[in-house]
């Protein structure tokens, strides 16, 4: 999977060697700490689940929640889980239990993501699972992972095949996302959206929005109009100020 | 005296004889009776001073007749050159200075003779002051640093005496001023530092006190008159009687104070400034203000702004006239661009003229007015009339020339002429790819409908295209031409064709107009069921072309074909002239008499709005050839339709015409989709080559490079590289969402 040097291919054994642990986990703690074997070790002690996970129980529960005639969790499964871990399916902690588990679409998990994301989340049983909940939800708070999150968010949501995101879900998804930032313009832009754009939202428009939620003050006041921002982004700056919904203080 | 010894000269004795001399020379200067020297007077002088130097030591008195060189000067300067300076004054002075200042050059010329020896050994050996030197510092030191200031004085009096109108003795200020100029001994600081300076202050306070009265008191155009006058006496001045190198700063600070500190109250005079001036048509007072202002330092700038905005204003207000005739002509017409737009587009030529004259005349071409002129024909010829844009109106305007029977009755030379000023005002127009595809349009139904009044002329125009905006531009204007002198041949041979073979004769006379696809504007195509006679035809055709060329498909066009045929009314046969679709709907009418709107949708396979159109004019409109029913001015899915037989006309032969589809919406839209292209094109290109480049400055290139056609609009551009973001072909920096990356 990786082409390593020898240098570090010693270390990956060696490492595996004194741990116990999978090559994989091997790979994931000494690239966590640049390949130094100290750093690597007190990464991995310092996650002491990634060791404990039992692949046994893993597929325990994968099996429990899978569709039956097909290797995936589908809708039924989910909302089988969320009845299980307690929580709304709408919930944004299950975007960010998606985003762990690297699904490829909504509402759908293959073994293999399932799988490598409880590892990674590090439980190994639904009880483990919902006490971990609370910690998960608190990844949303941490900026690059609410990037990561956010960026995860686009490619998880569209439709299989699209280039770009539907309208519809994007409101969907923005209002769960900045939901937990509080952006005060997120109403406008819904409304902006629906009543001039109606289209669907193309990935770099999604992307761009973060930033501008970011880094542009709500009156608009650092806003440059002649800067390299998506034209949607432009036309609800146009929008806010034509409306009288923002006064522009420059 | 050779191998004798020679006696000694002592210094008393030496002297003496020397006094005598020079007390000779001094009379002479004094105009005193005296007799002129002689060679042999000369000889002796000079021997005496070569051998008081030839002497040996300590009789060698060199150094001391040096200084009594020198003294010899002084005491002349002191006892008589000063006391009689001393008691003239003014004008009067400066005759004394000159003469006594000739009567100085003569005595150094003499003296330094006498005392040549000096110069030619002691002097050169101990490298001293030369003789001549000497002298004319003597006059230096003792007269001209006790009276310069006087003097000057006295110059610049008489100067500003002659700038009020006086006779003043030129000849007598030029032999002063040479004083300045050769007694700084090839230096120019004397004259500079002396007088000049303080010549150019006299003149800045004149002048601005005159410039403060005139300002007040005279017209723009006076004003302007009095201020050549006095720039040209200042150049005469310079020419009588100041050195040359003063005539650049002295005209400076005239041009200066009375036009730099003006400028503004000037040229923005009420009634008579520039403004006026432009209003008026001044052309003469224009062209002085160019000259004067033309020597200013940005002089010029605030005259080509007020020229910019006098033309912008004249054209904002011819196209405001048209838009309002526009707006007050009836509703129906609005659409067709009609003869107010022809006439707006001759007026917008007259006053292309009229100010490209006034920058070539008036202005001497100078780039800022040709600059200017640009600007402003940019602002108004961009606006457009009633919603027509004037890409539009320049094209209909090229086909209402070009076209047969144009209702202006040119000549041949004024077709040319009004092409040639039609294609530079296309210069200004910023959508020069809208008038393209507009041109185009019209172009092809000249051609195909044989409307073009002049081969000549259609060919001298896209020349001229050429020229101006490229090959590019024409290169399908031109195909398009070509098609149609091709398709003249391509007749002749299909002609010679069915002769050669009677079996396959339609019986119907047919010619077809072989056009390449890309050149021609793109039309519909629609498969009408043709009536038997015409698919004989199309096949007929079809299987010549296929003796000519074995690679070419063709695609038929029928909605641009038109028929001749024979109507069969009762009073009388008439010819009519019809479209291929008229003459198919009609010959529907060969096998029944009457037929309902659907039956006849149905046996065309036509779109309704196309058989709306066509019954409309077969029905409703001029000439009723189709009886409806009911008798009512509009199509309804319920109609039935019956041949008029009753139908007849005076003429023997009449033209059913078939009002054109309105193709402005087509036309706007497919240039928008080129544009489209034409973008990415564009910043694929420029990406391509920098591979890293930030927002604002790609924007910046890619205007740069359509400008030639159109001018893209900022939002476009931003909507294109988002699509290509869209597409994988730019990124954005991850760090700097500024900069986009080109992806190969």
């Amino acid at each position: 999977m990786y082409k390593l040097g020898r240098g570090n291919r010693d270390k990956v054994q060696q490492f595996m060697t004194i741990t116990g642990a999978s090559e994989k986990v091997a790979l994931q703690a000494l690239k966590a700490s640049d390949w130094h074997l100290e750093g690597a070790f007190d990464f991995f002690y310092s996650q002491p689940q990634i060791s404990a996970v039992n692949t046994r129980h893993l597929e325990d529960i994968f099996n429990r929640y899978k569709e039956p005639d097909a290797d995936m969790i589908m809708v039924e499964g989910i909302s089988q889980l969320c009845n299980d871990l307690q929580v709304d399916p709408q919930d944004i902690v299950m975007l960010v239990i998606s985003w762990h588990m690297k699904a490829a679409t909504m509402c759908e998990f293959t073994r293999q993501e399932f799988i490598g994301g409880l590892q990674s989340i590090g439980v190994d049983s639904i009880e483990k699972f919902r006490a971990k909940l609370p910690s998960l939800r608190a990844e949303i708070k941490d900026d690059n992972k609410f990037r990561e999150i956010y960026n995860f968010a686009f490619t998880w949501a569209r439709e299989k095949g699209q280039k770009s995101l539907s309208l519809e879900t994007a409101i969907g998804m923005w209002q769960l996302l900045f939901a937990e930032r509080n952006w005060p313009l997120l109403d406008h832009w819904c409304q902006f959206l629906q009543v001039r754009h109606n289209k669907a939202i193309s990935r770099d428009t999604w992307a761009q929005l973060l930033e501008f939620v970011k880094s542009i003050d709500p009156q608009l006041s650092n806003y440059d109009d002649e800067g390299a921002w998506p034209y949607l982004i432009d036309e609800f700056v146009e929008y806010l100020t034509e409306n009288g919904l923002v006064q522009r203080t420059k | 005296m050779a191998g004798q010894e020679r006696r000694t000269i002592d210094l008393e004795e030496g002297w003496a004889f020397m006094q005598k001399g020079i007390t000779k020379l001094k009379n002479i200067l004094e105009g005193k009776p005296e007799p002129q020297f002689s060679s042999e007077d000369y000889m002796m002088l000079y021997t005496t001073i070569y051998n008081m130097c030839t002497q040996k030591p300590p009789h060698d008195y060199s150094q001391q007749l040096y200084d009594k060189y020198r003294e010899s000067f002084e005491e002349y300067i002191t006892s008589m050159v000063l006391p009689s300076l001393r008691e003239k004054h003014d004008e009067f002075m400066l005759r004394e200075l000159v003469q006594r200042w000739s009567n100085h050059k003569v005595m150094v010329r003499w003296l330094s003779r006498f005392f040549h020896y000096l110069d030619r050994y002691f002097i050169s050996r101990r490298s001293l002051t030369p003789l001549k030197e000497v002298g004319l510092t003597c006059f230096r030191e003792l007269i001209y640093q006790e009276i310069k200031g006087q003097v000057k004085d006295a110059v610049i009096a008489l100067i500003d005496k002659e700038r009020e109108g006086e006779q003043i003795d030129r000849a007598l200020l030029k032999n002063v001023l040479d004083i300045f100029v050769e007694i700084g001994l090839g230096q120019m600081d004397c004259y500079e530092n002396d007088f000049e300076d303080f010549l150019l202050k006299d003149t800045t306070e004149y002048y601005s006190v005159k410039a403060q009265s005139w300002i007040l008191e005279d017209s723009c155009p006076d004003y302007m008159i009095k201020a050549e006058e006095c720039l040209k006496r200042e150049k005469e001045r310079v020419g009588h009687y100041l050195h040359i190198s003063s005539e650049q700063k002295l005209l400076e600070k005239v041009q200066n104070e009375l036009l730099a500190q003006y400028a503004t109250p000037l040229l923005e005079k009420e009634h008579s400034g520039c403004s006026a001036l432009l209003r008026d048509d001044k052309v003469e007072d224009l062209s002085r203000m160019y000259r004067l202002f033309s020597k200013i330092t940005r002089g010029l700038e605030p005259i080509s702004n007020m020229f910019k905005t006098h033309v912008t204003n004249e054209g904002t207000a011819l196209v405001k006239q048209a838009e309002d005739s526009a707006s007050s002509k009836k509703p129906e017409k609005k659409d067709m661009v009609g003869m107010q737009e022809q006439v707006f587009v001759w007026k917008i030529i007259e006053l292309h003229d009229k100010y490209v004259a006034y920058v070539t005349d008036c202005f001497q071409g100078h780039t800022l007015f040709h600059k200017a002129l640009k600007e402003a024909f940019e602002v108004f010829c961009n606006k457009g009339v009633s919603g027509s844009s004037s890409a539009e109106l320049l094209a209909t305007f090229c086909d209402n020339i070009l076209k047969k029977g144009c209702s202006e009755k040119l000549s041949d030379e004024a077709i040319e002429d009004a092409l040639e000023k039609v294609v530079r005002l296309l210069a200004y127009i910023s959508d020069k790819d809208l008038f393209a595809e507009f041109y185009r349009k019209k172009l092809a139904r000249r051609l195909l409908f044989d409307k073009s009044a002049n081969d000549e002329h259609e060919r001298s125009i896209l020349t001229k295209l050429k020229q101006q905006c490229g090959g590019q531009f024409t290169s399908k204007m031109e195909g398009m031409v070509t098609d149609l002198t091709v398709a003249r041949d391509h007749q002749t041979k299909f002609e010679e064709f069915v002769a050669g073979h009677p079996e396959l004769n339609p019986g119907i006379d047919l010619a077809v107009t072989v056009l390449t696809t890309g050149f021609w504007p793109s039309y519909k195509t629609f498969d009408i069921n043709l009536p038997a006679e015409m698919v004989k035809c199309v096949e007929v055709f079809k299987e010549f072309y296929q003796t000519r060329t074995k690679h070419r498909k063709l695609t038929w066009i029928y909605s641009l074909g038109t028929c001749n045929i024979n109507a069969k009314f009762d009073a009388k046969p008439i010819e009519l002239i019809v479209t291929t679709y008229q003459a198919a709907l009609l010959l529907l009418f060969n096998g029944v008499d009457r037929l309902s709107y659907s039956e006849i949708v149905t046996q065309l396979n036509l779109s309704d709005d196309d058989v709306v159109r066509l019954l409309h004019s077969l029905s409703c409109a001029k000439y009723k050839i189709l009886n409806k029913e009911p008798a009512n001015r509009s199509i309804s899915p319920n109609d039935v339709f019956e041949f008029n037989s009753k139908f007849t006309d005076r003429m023997r032969r009449i033209k059913i015409p078939l009002p054109p589809v309105d193709e402005k919406k087509k036309v706007v839209e497919d240039v928008d989709k080129d544009r489209r292209y034409a973008i990415d094109a564009s910043i694929v290109r420029i990406m391509k080559s920098r591979k890293v480049m930030g927002h604002q400055q790609l924007v910046a290139e890619c205007v740069e490079q359509l400008s030639r056609m159109f001018k893209p609009d900022f939002k476009a551009i931003k909507k294109r590289i988002e699509d290509l973001i869209t597409r994988d072909y730019l990124e954005r920096d991850k760090d700097n969402a500024n900069m986009y990356k080109y992806l190969a």
